[in-house]
């Protein structure tokens, strides 16, 4: 395992629709209307429909895992979504190594708007094979 | 907003009692429409529940009729995920949540209302396969 804190994860930049917000509401069970119905999201004081907190955490678990490949598994991450993301702008995710304790290692992950705002914040533990 | 505080109280009355177990058997064909929905065509996902996939199978949070005389909106605050065990189609699975923990918090534009999920999912050996942890927000 060559892991070292300070390495940066290959970004992986993300182009939601509002399909794709259909699609995920439908896959996921979740059919609150922010995410599809613009009046409905307006009515409750957002800028339109959202995306869905937990596709945004379903991006940043693919960014761990496409990284990680084969090489190990992931343990165990969490998010806080700090800021709402509208569909038709790309969504960055992005994420480093913070530490390493044996075949363990901590990441600091997170998604970024076009404007740079880290709109989703987090961690990540993963277990690299021996 | 004098009926706030019951709100409050009648919810914490939630806490720690775990809900009714939900079951469901992980299905290829889920897991597929779940893959392509995330946008995620990793190899793997196949045969195997990619990290998030458990949320659609029983979701993280309970529907709680009298946390929505609280504010007018729901939003998400965070998730946590914690694996013990990969999930593979076929499996079944077998969710129970609770609610861990009601607080108010003041905010830029009125008060919150944080109601903290926690849900452990097993698999059909009795195993704990996953636990998953959810911050709902009332505004």
């Amino acid at each position: 395992m060559n892991l070292q804190p300070g390495e940066e994860l290959p970004d992986l930049i993300k182009h939601p629709t509002t399909r794709q917000l259909v699609q995920y509401a439908g896959a996921q069970g979740d059919f609150y209307e922010i995410h599809y119905d613009q009046d409905f999201a307006r009515s409750v004081g957002l800028p339109g429909v959202i995306l869905h907190g937990l596709l945004k955490a379903a991006f940043l678990g693919q960014l761990v895992t496409d990284w990680l490949g084969e090489r190990g598994t992931l343990k165990s991450f969490e998010v806080s979504y700090r800021g709402v993301d509208v569909p038709g702008k790309p969504y960055r995710c992005r994420g480093k190594i913070t530490s390493v304790s044996g075949q363990r290692a901590e990441l600091e992950i997170w998604g970024e708007d076009p404007d740079g705002n880290h709109t989703t914040v987090g961690t990540a533990t993963v277990e690299m094979n021996s | 907003m004098t009926e706030t505080p019951s709100v409050v109280d009648r919810l914490r009355a939630h806490v720690g009692t775990p809900g009714p177990p939900s079951s469901a058997v992980v299905e290829a064909g889920h897991l597929k429409r779940f893959t392509e929905a995330i946008g995620d065509s990793y190899p793997r996902w196949l045969t195997e529940a990619p990290p998030t996939f458990l949320v659609a199978l029983a979701p993280v949070s309970a529907h709680l009729p009298e946390a929505e005389e609280y504010g007018k909106g729901w939003l998400n605050g965070g998730n946590r995920f914690e694996y013990m065990e990969p999930v593979k189609v076929g499996d079944t699975i077998t969710a129970i949540g609770k609610v861990v923990d009601v607080y108010e918090k003041a905010g830029a534009s009125g008060s919150l209302l944080f109601i903290i999920f926690e849900t452990e999912y097993f698999n059909g050996h009795g195993r704990m396969v996953a636990r998953l942890r959810g911050t709902a927000i009332r505004r």
